[in-house]
């Protein structure tokens, strides 16, 4: 806490300046550090830190096994919101009931993981595996490209069919089930039901992709080809195909995390959501060193908690709204300065 | 040259295809910033996705500077002076930024970058000191005047620049008519061309070789015995410096200046778009590419004014087939409507990953590949050898 303290005590002077700022400091200071404040804050960290491992994961998935950083990667998030959102308004009505709701919702990740997967295979496929072998440059190039024709394809349909792009789909926030509004207290803490949810789902998914990884012999072609793909193909095993799984599997959980974007008042379904999410999963993948599975989740968690930790400030006593965003992406340039490779990276990957 | 071609016999597909030109003037300035990318991206082959930063900073600079908000700097500042300011300005902002990321490389380079002008853009769309309204930018308030280039403080070798601000020359030689804005095209050409030689003159000289040939083999460069971390820091100080003057141009045109087109990521993306398409790697080719994009833009504009698709085909086409419905409802105007109009990005987009793919040089590298060797000294080579042949 103190590296926050000491964070936030040099943006102190944009506060409104009082004799007594030091005091109102370790006012505020005291009431953060309270036990209660603490533990909501912790809370809404892992909920947010269950979101961005969510919208990582597919990102250091792809990045690992081929050297891709895929600067698509927000445009399917947003894509997945969108096609969720679709199934969701589609389905539920107003008489359907939490359960019916819940379910709903399954069969919209389904169906945007599925979608998204296989519109992720097709990229890998037709324009991603002609330029594995030009300098890493070409493959960011590349997929931003693919950003600005998805970003601007999404923008049409969602304009022919009456929406306003920039604004957040409201229909998809209406489908979600009252109790996940509510606040559950548990034991003196009260965390709202969307939060515990999102846990949930973001445990689930690290689970899942760990198991993927460690229990799968697909996971261990992708954990050998992240070493050597030379050696892997080598040894018999259809590199090509390996890579366009993985790569589709990543646009999938891209397009899986959106879906439960589109469930959460802060994000919601819009086209802008494709650089607000590329943005922090940048971040994440960055500061837990690209490829590391295990440190894009350590990553998301000290992102989290950090966002959440400046939310609490920003409320209570810095009076500057970008405060939270801002310190996101120190945390980025401070680990870059530290430790170039990230928290876990390896050195050879990345270009370094 | 416009005039002329408004006025043939073409006149109507003319206008439509050719880009006006206040188009041309943000194409100015923005080539110039896209060559500031491009001179340490292209050539150092190190992606600076954080360039809007520089240009950014030498943007509020200016507009700053002229609501009198920066101490010692008042409004009467003469613009030639904020310019250089300006790139003095965003070179000291390079020098920080890059003494800590040159420490990187590759895919990390870019991304810390990228963090850097995030931090700082956040920070100036939050900041309520640049204006009351953070969020929606600074505009131009404390001087009604136009900004001025040319002599500073002698009004007769000096024009001012601006749409609405600008001057506008009558009889100049007895028979050329400018107008405010043809006068901004000039004036912004002639500081845009006197940096575009400063930067032609650092890539033709051995600073400029040992830059490729850090892009080429960076461990042989240093092999060699070249200190590459300063050299890649110079050249990045000296491309933060041009775009930092390029961002002043754009203030001094525009008198606005907001958090969107200003430090966002996306304002670098732009760059990188028109740099990948004119030609990665050489200096002239970004100017080439915003052309080809500005042109595509405004060819598919939403407000149709002057030129573009719209205006055309209401004038040119007959009601009946624009209201012919092709699927359900959709008329043939409602569809171009829908998919066309204010969706250049789409294509341009499109155009660009097809660039990537198979036209990895760009328009200016293929021309030249083609012609074997810079278009100013093939040319002429090809001609005389077709007229002796």
């Amino acid at each position: 806490m103190s590296a926050i303290a000491q964070a936030t005590a040099s943006l102190a002077p944009v506060a409104p300046v009082g004799a007594a700022l030091p005091l109102q400091f370790a006012d505020a200071l005291i009431e953060f550090l309270s036990p209660a404040t603490l533990a909501d804050v912790i809370v809404r960290g892992i909920a947010e830190a269950s979101l961005y491992v969510m919208i990582a994961a597919g990102l250091t998935l792809v990045f690992g096994l081929m050297g891709v950083l895929n600067f698509a990667h927000g445009s399917l998030t947003m894509l997945g919101a969108y096609l969720g959102g679709l199934v969701l308004v589609a389905t539920v009505a107003q008489s359907t009931g939490g359960v019916g709701r819940l379910l709903a919702f399954g069969v919209a990740v389904v169906v945007a993981f599925g979608a998204l997967a296989a519109l992720g295979g097709g990229l890998e496929i037709g324009l991603v595996r002609p330029i594995y072998d030009r300098p890493p440059l070409y493959q960011i190039l590349l997929t931003f490209g693919v950003t600005l024709v998805l970003d601007e394809l999404a923008r049409i349909l969602v304009l022919f069919y009456g929406l306003q792009p920039t604004t957040v789909w409201q229909d998809v926030l209406g489908t979600k089930p009252a109790f996940l509004a509510n606040s559950v207290g548990v034991a003196g803490v009260s965390a709202s039901g969307l939060e515990l949810f999102q846990i949930l789902f973001g445990v689930l998914t690290v689970t899942g992709v760990y198991l993927f990884l460690t229990r799968t012999r697909y996971g261990l072609f992708v954990r050998a080809g992240g070493e050597d793909s030379e050696m892997l193909s080598a040894l018999g095993v259809d590199v090509n195909r390996v890579f366009t799984v993985v790569f589709a599997l990543g646009t999938g959980i891209a397009g899986a995390a959106g879906v439960l974007l589109a469930w959460d008042p802060s994000w919601g379904a819009s086209v802008p959501l494709a650089a607000e999410t590329l943005l922090p999963a940048f971040v994440v993948v960055i500061v837990g060193g690209l490829g590391t599975f295990r440190g894009t989740v350590v990553a998301a968690l000290i992102v989290g908690l950090v966002d959440s930790s400046m939310t609490w400030w920003f409320q209570n006593f810095v009076d500057f709204t970008g405060l939270p965003e801002m310190v996101v992406f120190l945390v980025l340039v401070l680990t870059l300065i530290v430790k170039p490779q990230g928290l876990y990276g390896v050195s050879e990957v990345g270009g370094h | 040259m416009y005039t002329l071609l408004v006025n043939s016999g073409l006149s109507a597909e003319v206008t439509a295809v050719l880009p006006r030109i206040e188009t041309l003037v943000v194409v100015l300035f923005f080539a110039l910033f896209a060559m500031s990318f491009d001179f340490i991206s292209g050539y150092t082959g190190y992606l600076s996705f954080g360039h809007a930063a520089f240009y950014g900073t030498g943007a509020y600079l200016v507009a700053l500077a002229a609501n009198g908000k920066i101490p010692l700097l008042g409004p009467e500042t003469p613009f030639m002076l904020l310019l250089v300011l300006a790139g003095v300005a965003a070179a000291a902002l390079a020098v920080a930024i890059g003494s800590v990321s040159f420490r990187l490389s590759g895919v990390y380079f870019a991304m810390i970058t990228l963090g850097f002008s995030q931090v700082l853009y956040v920070f100036v769309r939050d900041w309520d000191f640049v204006s009351s309204a953070p969020r929606d930018g600074v505009a131009v308030t404390g001087t009604l005047e136009g900004f001025r280039i040319g002599v500073p403080w002698v009004d007769g070798l000096s024009v001012a620049i601006g749409q609405l601000t600008g001057d506008s020359v009558e009889g100049l030689f007895g028979f050329i008519t400018l107008s405010p804005t043809e006068v901004s095209f000039y004036a912004v050409g002639a500081v845009v061309l006197v940096c575009y030689l400063a930067l032609q003159r650092l890539v033709h000289s051995p600073f400029g070789r040992t830059l490729i040939a850090i892009r080429e083999n960076e461990e042989r460069a240093r092999a060699i015995g070249y200190n590459t971390y300063a050299y890649k820091l110079g050249a990045f100080v000296a491309s933060g410096f041009f775009a930092g003057i390029a961002g002043a141009l754009f203030v001094g045109f525009r008198r606005s200046v907001t958090p969107e087109n200003g430090f966002y990521f996306l304002v670098a993306g732009d760059a990188l778009l028109v740099s990948i398409i004119g030609g990665f790697g050489t200096l002239a080719g970004p100017l080439y590419g915003e052309l080809f994009d500005a042109t595509v833009r405004e060819f598919l504009s939403k407000e149709g004014g002057g030129g573009g698709l719209l205006p055309y085909l209401r004038a040119n086409v007959g009601d009946a087939t624009l209201a012919t419905e092709i699927y359900n409802g959709l008329t043939v105007a409602e569809a171009i409507d829908t998919f066309l109009n204010g969706h250049a990005a789409l294509y341009v987009g499109l155009l660009f990953v097809l660039f990537v793919l198979y036209v990895p040089n760009g328009l200016l590298g293929t021309a030249r590949d083609r012609m074997g060797g810079t278009l100013a000294k093939a040319v002429p080579r090809r001609l005389r050898r077709w007229f002796d042949g």
